[in-house]
């Protein structure tokens, strides 16, 4: 294709160049003829036939280049260097065969003149004319041929470190395929369209190895909370077969385990949820929900225990707010919220939630004036079973913010932590829906 | 009271009639779905138990058809899945109530205790009573002993559920549900603390305590023995 368009260009840069070069030349002879026959016409100034055939005929003696011809009515040279042609006015051009045996050039351009009782021609050779195209046609062919063969092996060069290029792509997409995803294409210096992709591929295996790494560590995880509570459970069974044991404590050891069992079954059953939440799959019970009153089924329902603990709950809505959104889900989310703020706060503490519109926005917070979450923890603590080094001895099984989260999200909103000075204080923003 | 369990899962069967067994219930049990239909349509049954997922023709299907044929029965829906959308799912096709496995059996036996004593009342009383408390459903208030006593809307409907199911044991999770209308474990101690202050406010200072606590099961409203 590349050594086509070459070819093709030269060919048009050729034709204008051969075309103006001869058409110059041509015009130059034409110049030449004309001024010599000028001067024969002012030499001779007037004369007759005889004086025509003197200025001839001495200027063909010493020719310097021109062919001169002088005939009479008849065709019978009179004087000159050239046989005898049929008398034509104007520009008069012949190729190799010339009129006449005698001839001794090949091709003759020149004009020629009737005179009262004579013709009268002066030509120039056109052999310089013929080896001028000759020659730029033969540099042309050289030129055209030199062009195409290095279009050609430029293009196959090109191409070739292309193709090789691609190749080394598959390959190593072959080998993150086939072992490790760590590995990323390669990316070189000249940054054309080829390194532009593989950056986006590159970004899109650092995407894919983040979520990776996410599962991998969520699995190890729920390997690791899951193993322990077994363990125990094995641990009390096997002390209950082996010790010799009443049939009342045997039911209290039973009761115990059942609870276990219970706790296991229950982080599964979260783990389920998140997924499932996490999936989208949930569409059917999305619709306009008041976030107030959601507020207010949350804090009736955990009012009795606020007080319990000697904490003190201050309630701040501005309603109407809704939003569109699933409202099982939602009661859970805030639900989770104020839990993590009663379950995480000492007694005596304050505890605030308030729902208020921003712009387009519900904006849902809750703040406690417990402990709160260290600056470098705040984006951990919504990945499953991550729990703060404080908050190992509070129950919870670390699943809370992130079903919380996954809540959010669903939702087109995320979890916000921040200082609530002191304390925590965890936002989430709704979309507005009227 | 006579029971029909379609269930396919062979385990759960016998846990489910063992369970309802020892709640002084008669079971029989269809493993899938189609011969399910066929027996839940031939004999009188108190109440159904069916399985959400089932060989054939699946739980919601069954139930469907039951309706549709113009059964009154009350049901109650089994489902494996902590799937968010199963309960909304299950209601729709027609049944009247769902328990998510595992379940305990005080849960199960109050849950179908619960839907007995719902097709038994059909007349809708205006007054509650146990002993000498008493419930005004169309003056929406509560007297004790003849003494009038203030509750909040939530202890109120608390109470008012408490009593229809007087004498039965009502679960922590069937609260949840029924009086508050949330759907998902809180996983505190909340139920709790409200069946104590509405204790606080019907019992104390009486002689006679209504509302008992059972242990790891859940509450009931009855005169002691």
């Amino acid at each position: 294709m590349h050594a086509v368009l070459t070819g093709v260009s030269f060919l048009v840069l050729f034709g204008v160049i051969f075309l103006s070069t001869t058409h110059f030349m041509r015009h130059q002879i034409d110049d030449s003829v004309e001024s010599e026959l000028g001067e024969i016409l002012t030499d001779v100034r007037g004369g007759g036939r005889d004086a025509y055939t003197t200025v001839v005929r001495s200027l063909s003696q010493h020719p310097a280049g021109f062919y001169y011809l002088l005939e009479d009515t008849h065709r019978v040279v009179l004087a000159g260097n050239l046989p005898a042609l049929e008398p034509h006015e104007g520009v008069l051009e012949w190729g190799v065969a010339p009129p006449s045996a005698k001839a001794p050039v090949a091709a003759i351009r020149g004009r020629g003149v009737m005179l009262p009782d004579a013709y009268l021609f002066v030509g120039w050779s056109t052999h310089q004319l013929h080896e001028m195209e000759e020659m730029v046609i033969r540099t042309f062919a050289w030129g055209l041929a030199a062009s195409v063969a290095l279009a050609l092996a430029w293009g196959s060069v090109v191409s070739g470190r292309l193709m090789q290029r691609i190749e080394t792509i598959s390959r190593k997409s072959r080998d993150i395929i086939a072992a490790d995803l760590r590995q990323r294409l390669p990316v070189t210096p000249a940054g054309d369209e080829l390194d532009h992709l593989t950056g986006s591929i590159n970004a899109m295996l650092d995407r894919i190895e983040t979520l990776m790494d996410d599962l991998r560590q969520v699995t190890t995880d729920i390997a690791h909370d899951l193993r322990t509570p077994l363990t125990r459970l094995r641990q009390r069974l096997e002390l209950a077969r082996s010790a010799e044991i009443d049939a009342e404590s045997l039911r209290g050891v039973l009761g115990r385990t059942v609870g276990e069992v219970d706790a296991i079954l229950g982080v599964f059953g979260a783990l389920l949820r998140i997924a499932q939440i996490e999936s989208g799959a949930r569409q059917s019970g999305v619709a306009v929900v008041d976030v107030g009153m959601l507020m207010d089924t949350i804090v009736e329902l955990y009012h009795p225990m606020i007080e319990e603990r000697d904490q003190r709950l201050t309630e701040f809505v501005q309603s109407p707010l809704l939003v569109m959104g699933d409202r099982e889900l939602l009661l859970q989310l805030i639900a989770n919220l104020l839990e993590n703020a009663i379950r995480h706060s000492p007694r005596g503490a304050a505890i605030e939630i308030r729902a208020v519109r921003s712009e387009d926005r519900v904006e849902i917070s809750v703040s406690d004036t417990g402990p709160g979450i260290p600056a470098d923890m705040r984006s951990k603590v919504v990945q499953r079973f991550f729990r703060l080094e404080q908050s190992r001895t509070t129950p919870g099984n670390g699943l809370g913010l992130s079903l919380a989260n996954a809540i959010a999200k669903l939702h087109d909103a995320s979890l916000r932590f921040s200082d609530a000075l002191p304390g925590l204080r965890v936002t989430v923003c709704l979309k507005s829906a009227g | 009271m006579k029971i029909l369990l379609i269930e396919d899962d062979v385990e759960t069967a016998y846990y489910v009639s063992r369970c309802l067994g020892d709640g002084g219930h008669e079971t029989s049990v269809e493993s899938d779905g189609s011969s399910g239909l066929v027996r839940a349509n031939r004999e009188p049954w108190d109440v159904l138990i069916v399985d959400r997922m089932l060989p054939g023709i699946d739980g919601l299907h069954v139930v469907r058809e039951l309706r549709e044929s113009g059964a009154v029965t009350p049901i109650l829906f089994l489902t494996t899945m902590a799937g968010v959308d199963d309960r909304v799912d299950g209601l729709n096709a027609g049944g009247d109530d769902y328990l998510v496995k595992p379940f305990s059996p005080a849960e199960l036996l109050a849950r179908v205790a619960a839907l007995c004593r719902r097709s038994a009342i059909s007349a809708q009383p205006t007054k509650l009573r146990v002993a000498d408390l008493e419930l005004d459903l169309l003056a929406r208030t509560v007297m004790r002993a003849g003494v009038l006593i203030g509750l909040m809307p939530r202890e109120y409907r608390l109470l008012e559920y408490l009593m229809k199911h007087a004498g039965q044991i009502v679960t922590r999770t069937m609260l949840l549900e029924k009086v508050w209308d949330v759907h998902f474990d809180p996983n505190t101690t909340v139920v709790e603390t409200h069946i104590s202050r509405l204790r606080g406010k019907i019992d104390r200072g009486h002689t006679v305590e209504l509302i008992h606590t059972l242990r790891g099961t859940g509450y009931s409203l009855h005169v002691p023995n």
